[in-house]
């Protein structure tokens, strides 16, 4: 810088040269860390700058000196080029500085995104960067952090995602799509800490237990479902399907939603209500096939088939698992079984109540009283056959007759034995009287010793028969006054037959009397005669009617056996009489038994038990016969088996089983109310978030403390002090801002509601 | 309310309007400030040089002002116009007129209108390149349930404050209706309104003394984390005072905000972290206005009564502008009480 120049004019150059060194040397400080690389200008290049500088201004000199400028243009020149400089150096520095407002800007931002993504994922800030760096190495230190934490951020986020992703597919699988909006759990961007994840993670693994309790429940449910099918030989698949046709596949995941475990179970407990009900059912047929067969001796290879029937009469409900042993089709084969048995026992019945019929006809003909069953039998016969009557009562009723007759022979023994003496000196009489009147009968012959020895015989016994009807006289007459009915013998009364024979041997007393007399007075005559003509007539041919009427009746006595009853008279007054007689001592004795003449449906029932009501018969016969029949325990034949054993063991397991399912209903009462507890598996998110006033622990550099936000709700105080004084003439309950006060802005529509009284 | 206060108030330009601040704004390109007032005069300071570079009369007071760009601007009158105003040539033309007193304007770089909300339960757009004369410049007028008081801009939203505590939020592509109507959070009146700068939502201020932080986004999450608090309330003998909280301004870098109210404070938060950063000392009165420079190192004040107890003497109406150091607006991230798993 050798040249001279003037002194304003230097004035000017050093001023620009300070001016342009100023700033360029500011410009490396405000570029520092800029984009701006200040280290490509060397301090050379600005010596450089310099001397060019120089040189031109030496140069436009020249000019100037050549073309003679005045000193003023010059200076003003110099002034503009001073300005041209400056005004250039301002806008680089103003640019430089909006650069650095930038970079802050942006380093502020990327810092608040790493505070935001720390805050989310719940991290302690990296350590605070040492500012002393530069900008720019801060922005890309700055810039490498955030896609760090980016890159952490949503590596958090998949994560998270996933588990969210799993938790969603389990509980849709769980849950029923009603309900799903329970779980339907979204990703919260702002907490994405470690603790959401093991949070989601612990949920996810709950939900993925609960997933496999809930398998195993419905495998379950399925495995109980397909015994009882088996055991009620009921399509399996079919069953599953109508719960859910997701069940059915072998493989494949089935559906496990509640809804699904409680159609389950309810379709168990419907199959295994009807196992119940199909089980009691076999035992009863079981309980009736064990009696007929007891009853009527089945033999044991017959048995041996049903043997399936009965071996479960006994079972428990859960015992009985053979498969089909209580199908539709085996019980059917059952009932059938007892079907024909039941008609097999009455077939037999008819029998043994015509055995029977014929035991009683036989027991009344030896006693010599009046068959009165036989119209009785056929009625019964043709009853049984038409179902009208129930075989057992009848053979009860036969049976008692059986009895009573029994009885009544019993009574009369006495009589009739002595009736029979009575009979049988009657016939010696009879046939004595026939002897003496043989004249042949000394001729000895062949046997005539013996007859001899009879008639003997027979004078003795005639002369004790006037004793014996006196006495058989006063048996009957007793008889009849303790039994206060007549003594029927053969149908007739035998008081009237004694007297009869009484009287008829009265007149043969009187008979013989006459005889005597007759021939007395022959005699007389004839010594007279004699006397007078010494001949002596034969009284024999006199006599010859009376005693064959004596010899008649006897002769009607003995051959007595079945004529008595084809006397067809007899026969209907005793069928028409004693049913009315009967009846009207029922009624008389017991007024209870108004259904007699109407069906008893409750004697229909061969299996009936004995304590299901009294039986009452329609054809009962007597009144004792009602008494009898009252102490009713005794075992009747035919009748079944009593089995207060049996039902009270099926009712003992009938409770049992009624407790057993009580307690499962309790079960699954309690299963549903409380379903798992899924609170415990997802534990309420817990509230992150710092607590509003909470003080700040650690107290920061005085100057900036930072105060918590109040952002707790309080009720304004009345002591508001803004607002104290009013605009007169502006209308109170408009809502007005300050400015329109002030303005004294009035709206046009008043508003009517006063937000707030001012 | 013990953090420590700075003790230097800012530098206070000279030259303040002689009556009641309405709003101010620093410009997007310097750092320029612009501050219109009820003494009907819009100025143009330089906050840094503090100097002040031009004055525009009006007919009536100016209720709200913004710049175009760095040479020109716009202001909302209380004589229920719009107008332009090129500072370069101290020039200013009328865009267009409402029915009722202009309260605020905003200009959208993003569409590159005007949009003003005025008493008249209106909102207008306007084009400011076309021709002067309200025929050419009004793209549309879109009618409020009530008078507007607040608006502001982030993107292609717009947030509209009115009486009646109603919030319509616009989609600017959209205008025809709002994206989503709203009632505000705050029981009382609505004071300002201003958008996040990150976009995601708006801060609103009532004249109860209370702050609410919205969010657009309306699914369950977005509107979880909205919230409310309490501010600029004084306690005294267990009764606490509250005053309007008039201005909100965010920081154009680090997202927090400061609040001026009718207490005369200016406090600074960490709306993320629900933390006030810093206090600044009292102003004289009431804080009418606050705004953040491009580059948040600047921040305006504007103390200066808002009339909220009517005519009544004051302290004088000042501007103050401070340099903001950067611990005054910095987040401070959470602090976990448990160490992270």
């Amino acid at each position: 810088m050798e040249i001279q120049f003037k002194a304003t004019r230097s004035v000017h150059f050093l001023c620009i040269r300070s001016a342009i060194i100023y700033l360029y040397l500011r410009l490396p400080e405000l570029c520092k860390g800029h984009c701006l690389n200040m280290s490509s200008y060397p301090s050379r290049q600005i010596q450089q700058l310099e001397t060019t500088c120089g040189s031109l201004l030496s140069e436009l000199q020249k000019i100037w000196d050549e073309v003679g400028e005045s000193e003023a243009d010059r200076d003003k020149m110099l002034y503009d080029l001073e300005q041209e400089c400056l005004e250039i150096y301002r806008r680089k520095v103003e640019e430089a500085n909006q650069n650095r407002a930038q970079l802050r800007k942006v380093i502020a931002d990327a810092k608040a995104e790493i505070a935001h993504i720390c805050s989310a994922l719940n991290e302690d800030l990296a350590c605070a960067r040492q500012s002393a760096r530069s900008l720019k190495e801060e922005m890309e230190a700055i810039a490498h952090e955030v896609e760090q934490m980016q890159e952490k951020k949503i590596r958090r986020r998949n994560e998270i995602v996933e588990v969210l992703d799993q938790i969603q597919a389990v509980s849709k699988e769980i849950y029923s799509p009603e309900d799903e909006s329970h779980y339907d759990v979204i990703l919260d961007e702002t907490d994405l800490s470690l603790k959401k994840l093991e949070e989601l993670r612990k949920a996810l693994s709950g939900l993925q237990k609960e997933k496999s309790d809930r398998l195993k429940l419905v495998l379950d449910h399925l495995k109980t479902l397909d015994t009882l099918c088996l055991v009620l030989g009921l399509d399996f698949k079919q069953k599953v399907a109508e719960v859910h046709p997701s069940l059915d596949e072998s493989s494949g995941s089935k559906n496990l939603s509640c809804d699904t475990i409680e159609r389950l179970a309810a379709a168990i407990q419907s199959l295994r209500e009807i196992k119940i009900e199909r089980m009691q059912k076999l035992q009863d047929l079981g309980t009736s096939m064990l009696e007929l067969w007891t009853l009527m001796d089945t033999p044991m290879e017959e048995q041996q088939m049903f043997q399936r029937v009965t071996c479960n009469i006994a079972a428990t409900e859960d015992e009985i698992t053979e498969p089909n042993s209580l199908s539709s089709n085996f019980i059917k084969f059952a009932e059938d079984e007892v079907l024909r048995l039941e008609g097999l026992k009455s077939s037999k019945m008819k029998d043994l109540i015509l055995k029977k019929q014929l035991e009683l006809e036989e027991l009344l003909r030896r006693a010599h009283m009046v068959c009165e069953a036989d119209s009785a039998k056929e009625y019964s016969v043709e009853a049984i056959e038409s179902g009208a009557l129930d075989p057992v009562s009848l053979m009860e009723q036969i049976e008692h007759q059986i009895e009573e007759a029994k009885g009544d022979a019993f009574s009369r023994n006495d009589i009739l034995e002595k009736v029979d003496k009575w009979l049988a000196a009657c016939e010696e009489e009879c046939w004595l009287e026939e002897y003496t009147m043989d004249d042949n009968r000394y001729n000895a012959g062949r046997g005539a010793h013996l007859a001899l020895k009879r008639a003997e015989k027979a004078r003795a016994i005639i002369t004790k028969i006037p004793a014996m009807v006196e006495a058989l006289t006063v048996k009957t007459t007793a008889w009849e006054k303790e039994k206060g009915k007549e003594f029927l013998y053969d149908g007739v009364r035998l008081l009237s037959m004694l007297n009869q024979y009484s009287v008829i041997r009265q007149e043969k007393e009187r008979e013989r009397q006459r005889q005597r007399d007759q021939k007395k007075l022959q005699e007389q005559l004839i010594v007279e005669q004699e006397a007078l003509f010494g001949s002596k007539p034969s009284p024999t041919k006199n006599i010859k009617g009376a005693p064959k009427n004596v010899a008649g009746w006897a002769a009607r006595r003995f051959s007595l056996g079945g004529i008595m009853l084809q006397t067809p008279m007899n026969e209907k007054v005793a069928v028409c009489s004693r049913p009315t007689r009967k009846i009207d001592l029922l009624n008389r004795k017991s007024p209870l038994n108004y259904n007699q003449d109407g069906h008893s449906p409750a004697l229909s029932s061969g299996k009936r038990k004995e304590n299901a009501g009294r039986p009452i018969r329609k054809h009962s016969t007597s009144n004792a016969n009602a008494h009898r029949a009252e102490p009713s325990v005794i075992r009747k034949p035919f009748s079944p088996i009593p089995s207060a054993t049996i039902s009270s063991n099926a009712n003992i397991t009938n409770t049992l089983e009624d407790h057993e399912k009580n307690l499962m209903l309790q079960k699954t009462n309690i299963s549903n109310g409380t379903p798992l507890a899924p609170s415990k598996l997802f534990p309420v998110k817990e509230v992150t978030e710092t607590p509003r006033t909470m003080p700040n622990p650690i107290p920061l550099t005085p100057p900036t403390v930072s105060v918590p936000m109040q952002t707790a709700t309080t009720m304004i105080t009345p002591s508001v002090l803004y607002g104290a004084t009013r605009v007169d003439d502006i209308p109170e309950h408009i809502e007005l801002s300050f400015e329109e006060r002030r303005a004294g802005f009035i709206p046009p529509k008043p508003h009517v509601r006063p937000v707030l009284q001012l | 309310m013990t953090a420590a206060v700075a003790p230097v108030a800012g530098r206070e330009l000279s030259n303040p309007p002689s009556d009641g601040i309405s709003n101010l704004r620093f410009s997007n390109h310097s750092d320029h400030l612009l501050v219109s007032s009820w003494d009907k005069t819009v100025r143009l300071y330089d906050a840094s040089a503090n100097v002040l570079r031009g004055e525009f009369m009006h007919g009536g007071a100016v209720l709200d002002c913004c710049f175009h760009d760095d040479s020109s601007g716009f202001s909302a009158g209380a004589d229920n116009t719009v107008r332009r105003l090129v500072f370069n040539y101290g020039k200013e033309d009328i865009l267009g007129r409402h029915d009722a007193p202009v309260r605020c304007v905003e200009y959208s770089y993003t569409i590159g209108q005007v949009i003003t909300g005025s008493w008249d339960k209106t909102l207008k757009c306007w084009d400011p390149r076309g021709a002067s004369g309200q025929e050419h410049t009004l793209v549309g007028t879109y009618s409020q349930p009530e008078r507007v008081y607040s608006i502001s801009l982030v993107g292609h939203r717009l947030v509209v404050a009115t009486a009646g505590r109603h919030v319509n939020v616009y989609d600017l592509r959209n205008m025809s209706q709002p994206e989503q109507r709203r009632e505000s959070s705050l029981k009382y009146q609505t004071r300002c309104v201003r958008c996040y700068p990150n976009g995601t939502g708006f801060a609103l201020s009532s004249v109860e003394g209370r702050v609410a932080m919205e969010f657009f986004d309306l699914s369950e999450a977005g509107q979880s984390k909205k919230y409310a608090f309490k501010c600029h309330r004084k306690s005294e003998a267990g009764r606490d005072i509250v005053y309007p909280v008039n201005s909100i301004a965010f920081h154009p870098i680090y997202g927090t905000f400061a609040t001026g109210g009718c207490d005369g404070y200016v406090n600074v938060w960490d709306g993320n972290n629900k933390k006030r950063l810093y206090q600044y000392s009292k102003y004289p009165t009431s804080i009418a206005a606050l705004s953040f420079s491009r580059d948040g190192r600047l921040l305006a004040v504007a103390s200066s009564y808002t009339f909220e107890e009517g005519d009544k003497p004051h302290e004088p109406d000042s501007i103050f502008v401070r340099s903001v150091n950067e611990v005054e607006v910095k987040p401070k991230p959470k602090v976990y009480p448990t160490p992270p798993a």
